[in-house]
Formats: structure tokens, sequence, C-alpha cells
């Protein structure tokens, strides 16, 4: 009996399956392109505040690099028994305050169940020190449009941002906007 | 033999009367001196145009439509594996190979750029999963060394990434490269790709009890499994090709206990409980020794030496000792086999073994008690007596060998062909 390798590698049979394959990849780099669109359009959208951005970063690159006020929580929003570990996933609720940002409620190992109002995003745990622990998103990167504002901004400038995130109800989330404090974008 | 080789010595066996100058004329006709490597220049040309375009487009890239970058990117992806397909159709299988695994690199790039024109984060490894599953079906598709390269070193990287970003170890990647390439191997087991493959799930190993934060002795339990692995394979090279890497990582590891394992800080990092650990590892070996007596290799069971898990003796004197033992036993029995099957790269590899062990435990037991000077040469001539007498006795084995060197080339020939035929 032929093995699979022999069955695939037949020549009769390589170019059908190459075809195949080629179209499942082109198909597949398309559904990351669509997971983009359909997170903006079906997403939760939330904003959050970031402390102030080096504008500088851009000179450097094409992005800014953000560090979000709910980057940084003190240990006791953290619920679980056991201690948060050091790049363990986590679960962020969050909640919108009066100002239209979001701010944290609670951090969690496990998912949490959302009320109206409140989303769920997901982070790891950078540091955990002694009264407070630190949180990454993997949204801390923004590729800043070459048309944007922010690039027109003058140097030196340290910016506080508003990010409008969208959360998509599978949990994928992508920044959407940025824009000034201010609300000019 | 090279061509060059032929055209430098052949003279000399005529005028010795080894072989007529008609013989000589028919031998270098036999061998055609290379085509000249004039093939080499269209292809640089055409990686520097490659390379200017790529600029170009990585300049420009922010600048660019969304809907465009999208084009350019699977419009390479396609042109690829086009080309790729074309070349092999033509009968150039490096280049057409070479195209394709070009095509397999761009996929991965086309995921993560994509990702990033969209500012979507990575929660899970799912998205680069794709990539290892697509490099391990055009692996299959083609059975070309270089794709399974590619697709160890692309499993490898999405483990990387996997733990170092996201925080969590991919058994699907990792059960991926081990089942599909691992029937690969079974079924093809070409010694650079054996050797490859198992370096790649050495690092998956490592990773995972890395991410585990277990003792890092479990990592030589799915070590010793790639070595057992190796144990059922029926192609002797290719066998020893996938056992390489986990014997060097278990040598590594014996070395370092018997240079740095004397003081207890080290020695209690290494001890994971007991009974569990012994029972892995029991299991491992009793499935490594099963496929020996099955293959008939009852002759490398001594290997296991190095797996004395010599740890759970309490750290100082004793653990340098017993470590110490075990490394001249593991030497001494490489020499042992290298002398019975008269195998002088073995020999050489048990020497230097031989040489290293005695090394250390130079090192080890009398650095205290010498003056330095005094150190440095009794230390030399040890090293020097024991090479002479290591040589002597390399050269005596070579020497008793029966003068059949056309059999033994002729066996390691059709030992290797399945190999070459790839």
């Amino acid at each position: 009996m032929p093995d699979l390798l022999t069955w695939a590698s037949d020549p009769a049979r390589r170019r059908p399956l190459l075809r195949l394959l080629v179209a499942a990849q082109v198909v597949y780099v398309l559904g990351v392109a669509g997971a983009g669109y359909a997170t903006t359009a079906l997403g939760q959208h939330i904003v959050l505040a970031t402390t102030p951005v080096d504008p500088r970063d851009l000179l450097r690159g094409d992005f800014v690099r953000l560090r979000y006020t709910i980057s940084e929580a003190p240990l006791s929003q953290w619920k679980d028994a056991a201690p948060p570990r050091r790049r363990q996933g986590v679960f962020v609720l969050l909640a919108v305050g009066p100002d239209s940002l979001s701010s944290t409620v609670g951090i969690y190992p496990k998912a949490p169940a959302a009320a109206p109002g409140q989303a769920v995003l997901r982070a790891w745990v950078t540091d955990v020190y002694r009264h407070s622990l630190t949180l990454r998103f993997n949204l801390e990167r923004y590729y800043v449009p070459e048309a944007s504002g922010l690039r027109r901004e003058k140097a030196g400038r340290l910016h506080p941002l508003r990010v409008h995130v969208s959360i998509a109800p599978w949990g994928q989330a992508r920044i959407t906007r940025v824009e000034d404090e201010v609300g000019k974008k | 033999m090279s061509r060059k080789f032929l055209d430098t010595e052949s003279p000399g066996w005529v005028a010795d009367g080894l072989i007529s100058e008609a013989q000589r004329q028919r031998l270098l006709a036999r061998y055609p001196s290379d085509a000249p490597t004039l093939g080499l220049l269209p292809l640089l040309g055409s990686v520097l145009v490659g390379l200017s375009a790529l600029s170009v487009v990585a300049a420009n890239w922010q600048a660019l439509p969304t809907t465009l970058r999208l084009a350019l990117l699977l419009g390479s992806l396609l042109g690829a594996y086009g080309a790729g397909a074309h070349f092999l159709r033509r009968g150039n299988a490096d280049l057409g190979h070479g195209l394709i695994g070009l095509g397999l690199i761009l996929f991965g790039a086309s995921i993560i750029l994509v990702s990033q024109l969209y500012q979507l984060v990575g929660y899970d490894v799912s998205g680069l999963l794709a990539w290892v599953v697509a490099g391990t079906a055009l692996s299959y598709l083609y059975g070309s060394r270089l794709l399974v390269l590619l697709t160890v070193l692309i499993g490898a990287a999405v483990q990387t990434y996997c733990v170092q970003v996201l925080g969590s170890f991919s058994y699907a990647t990792a059960a991926l490269v081990a089942v599909g390439l691992g029937y690969y191997w079974w079924r093809r087991p070409a010694v650079v790709s054996s050797t490859v493959l198992a370096v790649g799930l050495l690092w998956q190993a490592g990773l995972l009890v890395a991410v585990l934060h277990a003792k890092i002795t479990w990592f030589f339990v799915p070590a010793m499994a790639i070595y057992a692995a190796g144990d059922w394979q029926a192609n002797r090279p290719g066998a020893r090709a996938l056992q390489g890497p986990p014997l060097v990582a278990a040598y590594l590891f014996m070395f370092g206990l018997a240079t740095f394992g004397e003081t207890d800080t080290y020695a209690n990092v290494l001890r994971p409980p007991l009974l569990p650990y012994l029972g892995a590892l029991g299991a491992v070996f009793a499935l490594s020794v099963a496929g020996k007596r099955v293959r008939g290799r009852m002759n490398t069971l001594l290997d296991w030496l190095l797996l004395l898990p010599g740890f759970y003796l309490p750290g100082g004197l004793p653990l340098a000792v017993a470590t110490l033992v075990v490394l001249y036993a593991h030497a001494g029995s490489v020499l042992a086999r290298a002398h019975r099957n008269q195998d002088s790269d073995q020999l050489t590899l048990g020497a230097v073994l031989f040489v290293a062990a005695t090394a250390v435990a130079y090192f080890k037991l009398t650095w205290a008690f010498l003056d330095k000077s005094l150190f440095f040469l009794l230390g030399g001539v040890l090293l020097l007596g024991l090479s002479w007498y290591l040589r002597r006795r390399n050269a005596q084995a070579l020497a008793a060998a029966p003068p059949a060197p056309p059999t033994e080339a002729a066996a390691a020939t059709s030992g290797d062909e399945p190999i070459h035929n790839l």
C-alpha cells in the first residue's frame, strides 16, 4: 500500500493539490483582513486614555508606543485567590465612566460576564509588584496612518491620547481611531 | 572525487604506471568538468532587482492604500508559487523548491502584515498555526529537504512567539511538527532533515519546560522520547541523525553537572519528584530498549548512561565523583563500540570524550591541592600522553581492519541511497 507521502507527491495529483493549497492560503489571508472589518462592524466600542506619548517615535518608525492608564492597576483589583503570575493571560473588566472613558473594574484569570455598559479586554501580566501589577494589551503599538493628524503635530509636545478600541464578540480587539485628548482629530 | 583532483593527480598515476594515458583520457571524459557557473549571474541579478522592488515597497508601505497593500501581498504570494511550479515542471528542482519556499515565507509575512494593517491583536497562535499547516502540506507535496527545513524553522519560530509574547505553549504547533514531520521522517529519513527536525523538537521541548516552570531535567523525557523514536527507525543513518541532538543535549548536561554540580545550589534546582520523573524516564527507556532489540542495535544501549539521574545524589563530592564515573564509562562505551565496528570517526569522538572527561576530572580533583604551575604542567603531560596512547590504539585498530574499503564504500552508498533519491 503506498504511503501518504507517495500519494501526495504523485505528479498527477501534485498540481491540483498545489492549487488547492495556494487558494486556501489566499482565502486565509483575506479572512484575516475580513476579521479586521468584522471586528469594527460587529464589535463593542470603548475609549481608553493614554498617558503622554512621545511623538518622536514617529521619527524612528511608523508607529507610536501607547501607554494606557489602565495598564497599571492596584493589586486589590485582582479577583482570584491565587496571586497573578508574570506573562499570565488575564481578562480586564472595563466600565464606561462619565467622561466616556473606560476604566478597570476588575482583573480576572477567567473571562467574567460583562453587564450592560461593561466590556472585557484581554491582557497579559507584565510585572507584579507589592501593591500593583502592570498589564500589556498588545494594543501598545499604533501604526499611524499617513494622513493622520498625529503626523502633522509638532515634535516635542507630549500628547495624552484617546484611543478608540473595538472588541469583537469573539474577543478580538483592534484600535479603530486615535485622537487628541481635547477631542479634535 | 572532484574533477580538479582528477586533473591534478591523474598525470602522476600515468607516470607511476597505474593507468595508461588512454585510460586517463577516458576517466577525464567520464567526469566532465562542471558547466560554467554562468547560471548564477542571472539569479543574482534577479535577486538584486527583487530587493530593489522590495525596498521601494517597504519605504512607501504606510502610504499605500489598504487594498493595494493586500493586493501586493497576495500577488507576490501567487507569483512565487506560480513561478515555483513552472520551474519544477521544466525540471529545475532547486530553483522551483526555492520559489515554493519563498511563497511559504510570503504566506507567513502576509498573515503578520495584514494583522498589522488592521491593527489586530493576536491573542492566540491560531493565526500563525495556519503557516505551520501550510509548510507541512507543502513538504508532503514536494518531498523537498528545503521545505522540511523551513517548516521546522517556522514551527520553532511560531512556538517561540507564542511563548514569548502570548505566554502560553501551543500544543497544536508542537503536535503538528512532531506528528506531521515525524511521519515524514519515518518514511524518508534523510540525514540532514532528521537532525534539523530533532533540534527543532528539542527547542520546543525546552520552551515547554520553561513555560511550565518545571525542573529543567524534565526536558530529558521528551528529548529521550525523540531518541527512542530513532531506535524504531529501520534506516540506520536516519536514526542516528535524529538521535544525535538529544544525545548531545544529555552529554552537555552531564558535563555541566560534573563541572558545576558540586555546589548544592545547582543540584537543588534539578530535582523533580523522584517517582514521577523516574517513572516517565523509565517508560521512555523501555520503549527505546524495545526498539533497539527489534532493530538489533543493543550495542548502543550504553548511550543511556548519560541519562542516569545523578543529580539526586547529595551535592558535593559524591555528585562530582558519580558524574565523572558516568562520563568515563560513556566515553569508554563509545570507544569500545568504535573499536568493535572499526569506525574511525567514532574512535575520534570517543577519544575526544575521554580527553574531556579527563580534563574535568583533573580540574575538579586537583585544583585545590596543587600549585597552579604544576597543575598546568601535569595537565598538559596527561593530555599528551593520553592522546598519544589513543592515537596508537586508533592506528592499530585501523591497520588490523580487513583491507576491504570498496565493500565498505559500497555499503555506505547503498545505505545512503534512499536519501539521495529524494
